[in-house]
């Protein structure tokens, strides 16, 4: 389509102004960190900061539990990442290249409970934590992120592996090797970045999760960011938003990183799970 | 139908049913977690419910369909059912219309257009925690950005309550809920805009289409399939949203944007009745079943 330059620059004014408009709050939550306390209570607001300041962050790491909370994040969603992916990756082998009977339902139950709402398995698994014990660890939370992390993943990589062209195995097997042989040789390596992607999404997810968090754990010494940072704005006398901003930041930056270097594996992961799925 | 088939050479091929075995082996530790964590607080959801159960004791006493019965006949049951309509229903409105207009908008040539990308796709990704504080602070009614740039062009003559009074409250959730999910449109519109043949276009260009004509006659059709599906899982996803909704407002002013995950969370923890939320996360549930299992079906006949 051709475009005369002067509609062309308008376009692009538009384009960007709309841009700007949805990236604003991320821009502002930005800025508002880098300011000193007393300058948000200017009457009318600053836009730039007149005065760039990182108290709020050093604040944030060494009087608040801030680092602590960070702690159990990673833990917790690294250890959810690699059991939910290495589980659904077996899974999700099965239910694309072997034949047996209930493998349709299985599929069709995977979809559904990837469907299935937090709150209604939430008091169940509530009481099952007290049952056995394990309540307010972030062995609990664990636990209660597999229920939506896993059916994602297993959805996800049997995407993906249906992709991958059924010749690839024959010909391995034709050459002798043994169905497992096959697989480790060569459909993890086929499937390596639907694999990847998987783990960035499943990590986000759980990085992200608030619910569970709320219910199952209680104690500082436990909490993930999520409701962390949020103990941080109910518990303030007075509420510190250059410090809630710059805990915002801080935990925006996992995903900051893989915007940055590995938005190739989020966009193919929408692609298989988000779009088709 | 592709099963059925394999079990049956399966009986016959003493490999086959080897392999088979293989596969069921692999699926295993997939079905047992499934049956621990999905299944078994599935079935004891239902259970729960026809229980009276006091929280804090978790001591509880068979009450049969009571629970039910309490919350048909519950003004707040069904004010919360209706919030979720409205939130959702309006929410997802938005989400399509500025998501079908901003992949428009991606699809065309524009400078640094993967930036922009980029900026647009970061909300959805970003924890429900962070969009909330930053949209807290923005519409804080004291020292909050948009009250002041409101009042700065002439819109408003004195700060608003965006949280705290009606119908305020659910504008605001409504309109964070867009901000927050509309990429998700974005990129399933995007992906599909980039697979329409050019062609299509020079033929309806020939046929005297004009922008709007190219989008109606062309563009709109080729969407429709994606779009069902997009607007069929996040109906699902909005209809169950917990907590954007509860830490904006936290379902108020009084239960003015309460929705029925709130009111699951509040009867169980707030008035301590884990029965009748139970009670209440089961209605949910059935009412979301009929987009879930029309969602099934449609996944069904595309794998198919």
């Amino acid at each position: 389509m051709r475009r005369s330059l002067l509609g062309g620059i308008a376009f692009n004014l538009l384009a960007w102004t709309m841009v700007f408009i949805v990236a604003f709050p991320l821009v502002w939550m930005v800025i508002t960190s880098v300011k000193p306390q007393f300058e948000l209570f200017r009457i009318p607001p600053t836009f730039w900061p007149e005065q760039v300041t990182f108290e709020h962050y050093a604040r944030l790491l060494f009087e608040t539990p801030f680092l602590t909370y960070m702690r159990n994040s990673l833990l917790l969603s690294t250890t959810t990442t690699i059991l939910v992916v290495a589980v659904a990756t077996l899974g999700a082998h099965s239910l694309v290249r072997f034949r047996y009977r209930g493998r349709e339902a299985l599929a069709q139950l995977v979809l559904f409970t990837y469907l299935l709402p937090s709150v209604v398995l939430l008091l169940p698994l509530y009481l099952m934590m007290v049952w056995i014990g394990v309540a307010n660890s972030l062995f609990s939370l664990v636990i209660a992120y597999t229920t939506f992390a896993l059916p994602y993943a297993l959805w996800l990589l049997r995407s993906f592996m249906q992709g991958i062209p059924e010749d690839l195995e024959s010909a391995a097997l034709v050459d002798g090797a043994t169905r497992m042989e096959a697989f480790f040789d060569v459909i993890l390596p086929q499937a390596l970045p639907g694999i990847i992607s998987t783990c960035l999404f499943t990590f986000i997810l759980s990085w992200n999760e608030y619910l569970y968090a709320l219910v199952l754990v209680n104690t500082d010494a436990v909490r993930p960011l999520t409701t962390g940072v949020m103990s941080m704005l109910v518990s303030a006398f007075n509420i510190e938003w250059s410090l809630l901003m710059a805990a915002s930041v801080m935990m925006s930056i996992p995903l900051i990183i893989i915007f940055a270097f590995l938005q190739k594996f989020l966009t193919q992961g929408f692609g298989a799970g988000g779009v088709k799925g | 139908m592709a099963g059925q088939q394999g079990a049956a050479a399966g009986r016959g091929n003493p490999l086959d049913r080897k392999d088979a075995l293989l596969g069921v082996m692999l699926i295993a530790p997939t079905v047992l977690i499934f049956c621990a964590v999905i299944v078994y607080p599935l079935v004891s959801a239902l259970y729960l419910s026809l229980f009276r159960i006091f929280t804090p004791t978790l001591q509880g006493s068979f009450v049969g369909l009571d629970n039910y019965a309490e919350l048909a006949a519950s003004p707040e049951f069904w004010r919360s059912l209706l919030n979720t309509m409205i939130w959702t229903v309006l929410t997802l409105a938005l989400q399509i219309g500025f998501g079908i207009a901003a992949a428009l908008m991606l699809n065309q040539a524009m400078i640094f257009r993967s930036l922009a990308r980029s900026l647009i796709l970061f909300p959805y990704f970003v924890s429900t925690v962070v969009a909330v504080l930053v949209w807290r602070w923005l519409f804080n009614d004291l020292y909050g950005i948009l009250n002041h740039a409101a009042m700065w062009a002439g819109i408003l003559s004195m700060p608003l309550d965006w949280l705290g009074a009606m119908p305020n409250a659910m504008v605001s959730i409504v309109l964070v809920g867009a901000w927050k999910y509309f990429p998700f449109v974005v990129i399933a519109v995007l992906a599909r805009l980039q697979s329409i043949p050019e062609p299509l276009y020079e033929a309806a260009r020939i046929d005297g289409a004009g922008a709007w004509g190219r989008f109606t006659d062309v563009t709109l059709p080729q969407l429709r399939e994606v779009l069902l599906v997009v607007v069929l899982l996040r109906a699902i996803w909005d209809f169950k949203e917990f907590d954007l909704i509860y830490l904006l407002t936290g379902g108020g002013p009084i239960i003015a944007t309460q929705t029925l995950s709130l009111m699951v969370y509040k009867e169980a923890f707030g008035m301590n009745e884990m029965g009748r939320a139970s009670a209440v996360a089961v209605a949910m549930m059935l009412v979301m079943l009929v987009f879930m299992l029309l969602y099934l079906r449609l996944n069904r006949r595309r794998d198919a």
